[in-house]
């Protein structure tokens, strides 16, 4: 965040308290951690609806909570852009009352926002009549019309499956391109928070037992891990008829084109166990990326894995024991790695850099 | 089929349940959302005093009245220097009426309010709204048709009304005279066929009252 948010935070829970210091001026702070670790009160506390909370909040200088000196800011007087897992859209008003409840009357803002979400057929549906992914959306519009000073996104696409979550995912990267509100983003999905987060926290039992960037502190292998997906950025290069190619700073990576253009920046995924690794370049292959990387560390045992730095991001593989020592994968080996083009998944497009 | 007595007493039973229901109406409502909302010390004795109409008999709370506002009670014309003038006239059957229906107007309002989930109120409130705007753009119409089925019970309430009210205020023919009351007048001299047209309009009238109410409670649970 380009301002300072400083937790300082007991809150009794069922079973266990949530006990957290942390202080962050990342713009896109994420929350992981299994189901009932405190990620939802964390963001609750942050939000001024759960009273109870001890310690100290303090965000961009304001206090909102100082129970020392008790001090406990009223939820509309903190300013945040809530979005929780059940959305909460006001169901006696449809989609353009729910957008401007929060709205001080910027109708600019509220026609940016219905554009850019793509709600704009949506207006005048009742919300009771919207499909998962809509709701998401009017949940984050509503928010972003009244001008957060800070968006809290508790599991934004938890309720919706996974293909499903990866088509609302860029809506997000555009709304944080777009609006420039700083974010808590909590999410079970590793993938997510690597692709819109620069910080992020792991949350286990109410404690931080983890924190730094997603590429560092989320890798495979974890209980986090559902088949762990490498997130990528570059820049799109040519755009062909069924594939664009994305630099990612000095390696190029073909992806499917999907609705790539020219000069765009790209989110890519690819999944640690859709990734190959050899130590020549392979000939007379049809994945039509093999890419030079060197290996950063490996990991071993019964989940044993790689990282790679490949055009200085890394990227997980995942590969057996018995491969590591055939190949003699050592730390600061110079490998390949072969991604086929249809392994590569565009999570999301924005424009120029 | 009608005749000036029945119509007077379709007129003044309506009129006496239209404004004891007004008179409860905001009382009632009130404490409803704050039985919905509040947890205090005392409250089990709050909702245990509110309730107590519906449990005790309605003459005794008549005859509570008639000390209260008799000419020495603590609210008659020598306690206060002037004459509410409530015993004996319609105004007295209103009170009678709102006093009744009070405990089952704010449950039913509690129940609407109840319904009402509290985390869209923190998401009013989290959007800028002030408490007065939650209640106003987030509470109310959420709560609306829980809230017009309660008005609408206790103006049922009111128009069965009758032990209170003949207490308070008598059973005057065109004066205070009520459906209710008019069926025991009917009774007591004997004219059974006056009573059968009476009874048939109090439960007309009852029936539609609470068929709209029950219509109403129907929606308030789908609404949310």
């Amino acid at each position: 965040m380009s301002t300072t948010l400083e937790i300082q935070l007991t809150l009794p829970l069922t079973g266990f308290t949530l006990a957290l210091e942390h202080a962050t001026n990342s713009r896109a702070l994420g929350v992981v951690g299994p189901s009932g670790s405190g990620k939802s009160s964390l963001v609750e506390a942050l939000a001024g609806w759960r009273r109870g909370a001890r310690g100290r909040i303090r965000f961009d200088g304001a206090t909102w909570l100082d129970s020392e000196r008790g001090v406990e800011l009223d939820a509309a007087r903190r300013a945040v852009g809530y979005v929780p897992q059940d959305q909460l859209l006001f169901p006696h008003l449809d989609v353009e009352a729910n957008l401007r409840f929060g709205c001080t009357g910027d109708e600019a803002l509220v026609e940016r926002v219905l554009r850019v979400l793509e709600i704009e057929p949506l207006r005048t549906r009742g919300v009771a009549t919207l499909s998962g992914g809509e709701r998401q959306r009017v949940a984050l519009g509503r928010a972003l019309c009244a001008r957060p000073r800070l968006l809290l996104l508790d599991e934004p696409f938890g309720a919706l499956d996974r293909p499903l979550r990866r088509r609302i995912l860029p809506y997000l990267l555009r709304a944080q391109r777009e609006f420039g509100a700083p974010f808590v983003l909590v999410s079970h999905d590793p993938t997510e928070i690597a692709a819109v987060c620069d910080e992020v926290l792991v949350l286990r039992e109410g404690r931080v037992v983890a924190r730094g960037a997603p590429s560092q502190v989320l890798a495979p292998g974890g209980e986090l891990d559902e088949g762990f997906e490498n997130v990528l950025r570059g820049r799109v290069g040519a755009v062909g008829a069924s594939s664009a190619s994305v630099d990612l700073g000095g390696v190029v990576l073909e992806v499917p084109r999907t609705e790539l253009a020219p000069g765009e920046c790209a989110v890519i995924s690819v999944r640690a166990d859709d990734v190959l690794v050899a130590r020549a370049a392979p000939r007379g292959l049809s994945a039509r990326n093999v890419l030079p990387a060197r290996v950063d560390d490996v990991v071993r045992g019964p989940a044993a894995r790689l990282r790679v730095e490949l055009a200085g991001q890394p990227l997980w593989v995942e590969l057996t024991e018995a491969a590591i020592d055939e190949l003699e994968l050592t730390r600061g080996a110079a490998v390949f790695v072969v991604v086929k083009t249809r392994a590569c998944r565009v999570l999301a497009s924005a424009g120029p850099a | 089929m009608f005749d000036s007595a029945l119509v007077d007493a379709l007129r003044l039973s309506l009129q006496v349940a239209a404004c004891s229901t007004a008179l409860v109406a905001l009382p009632a409502l009130a404490l409803g959302r704050f039985l919905a909302r509040r947890e205090f010390r005392g409250r089990t004795l709050v909702e245990a005093l509110a309730a107590l109409p519906l449990y005790c008999p309605p003459t005794a709370f008549g005859f509570l009245l008639l000390r209260a506002f008799r000419r020495d009670g603590p609210l008659g014309a020598q306690a206060l220097g002037f004459d509410l003038d409530v015993l004996l006239t319609w105004r007295g059957a209103v009170l009678a009426s709102a006093v009744m229906s009070f405990p089952l107007v704010v449950r039913t309002a509690r129940v609407a309010f109840e319904n009402v989930p509290p985390r869209l109120e923190h998401m009013a409130a989290s959007l800028g709204a002030s408490r007065a705007a939650v209640l106003w753009r987030v509470t109310l119409p959420l709560a609306r048709n829980g809230l017009i089925a309660a008005l609408l019970i206790g103006f049922s309430r009111s128009l069965g009304e009758f032990g209170a009210t003949v207490i308070v205020a008598g059973n005057i023919p065109g004066r205070t005279q009520t459906l209710a009351t008019g069926i025991f007048d009917a009774l007591q001299v004997g004219d059974d066929a006056r009573a059968v047209q009476l009874a048939g309009w109090s439960a007309l009238l009852g029936f539609v009252a609470v068929w709209t109410s029950e219509w109403f409670l129907r929606r308030s649970r789908s609404a949310v």
